[in-house]
């Protein structure tokens, strides 16, 4: 823990070059991500077993705090897209160092170039909808759902930690997690290349749901659905999701089988990157070993959860039941 | 022209914390080298002043320490390299990542730690040639570690690596510099092994390409790129892989 000190600390003074950069706005974009993706599973499964929920969550999803967060979101993934790109080719074709500090350069303009028209869609489709919005949800709904959430942060990493403690006890053991065998060389490479599969995935994600379509048509009543040939009829964001899921493709439910690939890929590569960062910072073995297991299970719960959603699916009892939910 | 010191100072008989001391030289030379003015402070003001140094010639890598925020040697570096006009600033502080013994020093043994953990030293138990001479290498093999025999131990890149500074146990750039010279000589038999200790859960893999290591290094070695083939060498599966890796291309001009 120190250390993370010294580090920050040490990243600003150490005049490295644009390389030491990219690793840090790699880490931040990466670990906020990560922290979107959790909560955003955890609702996203609601649409099939709490629509009520569900349509209370999107509803905070449209609200300006969340709006300003969506552009970091936004920002943060096409910037960690890009240079993870670029740590993917140095990392593979070594001798292609001599072009770092270019690719560096060529990944900051890119991010740029991509950003701006990407901006524009989404803060047309904000204005839109603020201009006529009726009511938004009120930061101190925002805070009672997000408190809950980090409530949920707090206990698993408790439990953890009592756990790691009574298992330092009763093994006797002052050794830190260590992964198995060649599993560390593994994850290494499964980081990469599922970066590299990731980009095109959350590219159309992103495309779909914040520019062609934005968070706020989620319960636009009468409106197409995205990528489908459904229109939203209830207008309730639960019917967004199951028409979606519902979507057939020479017989099979394409975007199912899409969210599926970007669920395990990115959840898995989101905690081997959370991972790192607990390794490198984080030494003392009961707090080592704690961290680890809560990012272990963090993956495994949060897999089974959206699988578990994306079979079930969302039916039309769920939109009736969203529907009784906003009309109170 | 007129130059500032601004020195990271630290007894630990006499102070808790480290501090600044501010020292200015006059008459200085724009092709002064940052330790002759070391020296000066040494000799003219200040004779508690701690740093290493042996040769002064880029040569020993004793005197390996952060100048104006970046790890070089005090030796290697011209003060025209770091200001021009009639008056320049100059700060100076010890290598990060590693205790601070006094002032500019630094304890290097875990550094030379992670370096012997390597097997720094060439392995090859088959009988000397029949003619009793050396072991023949072709030039294209030779060239293969060329880059990586130019290490001189200063730890310029070591303690410039962020992840060494989060976790002093990382093996660090500059023992993997040195795994990587044994590792790519083809005369060498003990590649494999030294493959087993690099892809320990605090060998390579705790490398995020960062490149500060590469721009610290005096001696220019592509240290980034040496880590990378290391990596390469082991996901690709230990010695036989290794003569695939490549690099050989425009490494071979010299031999």
């Amino acid at each position: 823990m120190a250390t993370l000190v010294t580090t920050v600390t040490e990243t600003l003074r150490y005049r490295g070059k644009i390389g030491q950069w990219s690793w840090m706005f790699h880490r931040i974009s990466g670990l906020a991500t990560l922290l979107f993706l959790g909560l955003h599973i955890i609702d996203t499964s609601w649409a099939a077993f709490y629509p009520e929920l569900y349509e209370e969550a999107i509803a905070i999803y449209q609200s300006p705090l969340y709006t300003i967060g969506e552009f970091f979101l936004v920002a943060g993934v096409i910037y960690h897209a890009y240079n993870g790109l670029r740590v993917f080719l140095l990392d593979y074709k070594p001798a292609w160092w001599k072009y770092q500090r270019r690719a560096a350069t060529i990944v900051w303009a890119a991010s740029i170039v991509t950003l701006i028209p990407t901006f524009i869609f989404m803060a047309n489709h904000a204005l839109e909808f603020y201009n006529e919005a009726d009511e938004v949800a009120g930061l101190q709904q925002i805070i009672d759902v997000q408190a809950e959430f980090a409530l949920g942060f707090v206990v698993i990493i408790a439990a953890a930690l009592v756990l790691s403690a009574l298992y330092g006890l009763i093994t006797r053991s002052r050794s830190r997690f260590v992964l198995p065998g060649r599993a560390e060389g593994m994850m290494w490479s499964f980081t990469r290349l599922s970066g590299v599969l990731i980009l095109p995935l959350v590219f159309g994600h992103l495309a779909m749901i914040h520019v062609i379509q934005g968070v706020f048509d989620i319960t636009g009543g009468g409106l197409q659905i995205v990528g489908t040939s459904a229109v939203n009829v209830s207008g309730e964001a639960a019917e967004f999701v199951g028409a979606r899921w519902d979507q057939l493709l020479i017989g099979v439910a394409i975007w199912r089988v899409y969210d599926a690939f970007l669920l395990i890929l990115a959840t898995v590569h989101g905690f081997n990157g959370l991972r790192y960062v607990v390794n490198d910072y984080f030494h003392r073995p009961v707090v080592n070993r704690a961290l680890n297991w809560a990012i272990v299970f963090g993956t495994v719960a949060l897999c089974a959860l959206g699988i578990a959603a994306l079979l079930a699916g969302v039916d039309e009892t769920a939109y009736e039941i969203a529907q009784e939910m906003t009309a109170h | 022209m007129q130059v500032t010191m601004r020195i990271r100072r630290f007894n630990p008989e006499k102070d808790k914390k480290p501090y600044w001391g501010e020292y200015t030289l006059d008459n200085v030379e724009p092709n002064d080298r940052v330790l002759e003015l070391l020296h000066r402070v040494k000799w003219e003001q200040d004779g508690t002043l701690s740093f290493r140094r042996s040769c002064a010639h880029g040569v020993c890598g004793s005197d390996g320490m952060r100048i104006n925020g970046v790890n070089r040697l005090a030796c290697k570096v011209l003060v025209n390299a770091l200001g021009e006009g009639d008056h320049v600033k100059i700060q100076v502080e010890p290598m990060l990542g590693l205790q601070v013994l006094k002032d500019l020093i630094v304890d290097m043994e875990p550094f030379f730690e992670h370096y012997r953990s390597v097997m720094p030293y060439f392995v090859n138990n088959d009988p000397v040639p029949a003619d009793g001479r050396e072991r023949l290498q072709s030039a294209a093999a030779r060239a293969r570690f060329d880059d990586t025999t130019k290490c001189i131990l200063c730890a310029c890149c070591t303690t410039s690596c962020p992840s060494f500074w989060a976790d002093g146990k990382y093996v660090g750039p500059a023992a993997i510099v040195q795994a990587h010279r044994f590792i790519f000589d083809d005369r060498d038999q003990a590649a494999d092994e030294r493959l087993k200790i690099m892809r320990e859960p605090d060998g390579v893999w705790r490398c995020r390409t960062i490149f500060n290591c590469t721009s610290a290094c005096p001696r220019d070695i592509e240290v980034t790129r040496a880590i990378g083939e290391v990596k390469m060498a082991i996901r690709r599966g230990g010695r036989g892989a290794i003569q695939e890796t490549e690099g050989t291309e425009e490494a071979g001009g010299e031999g």
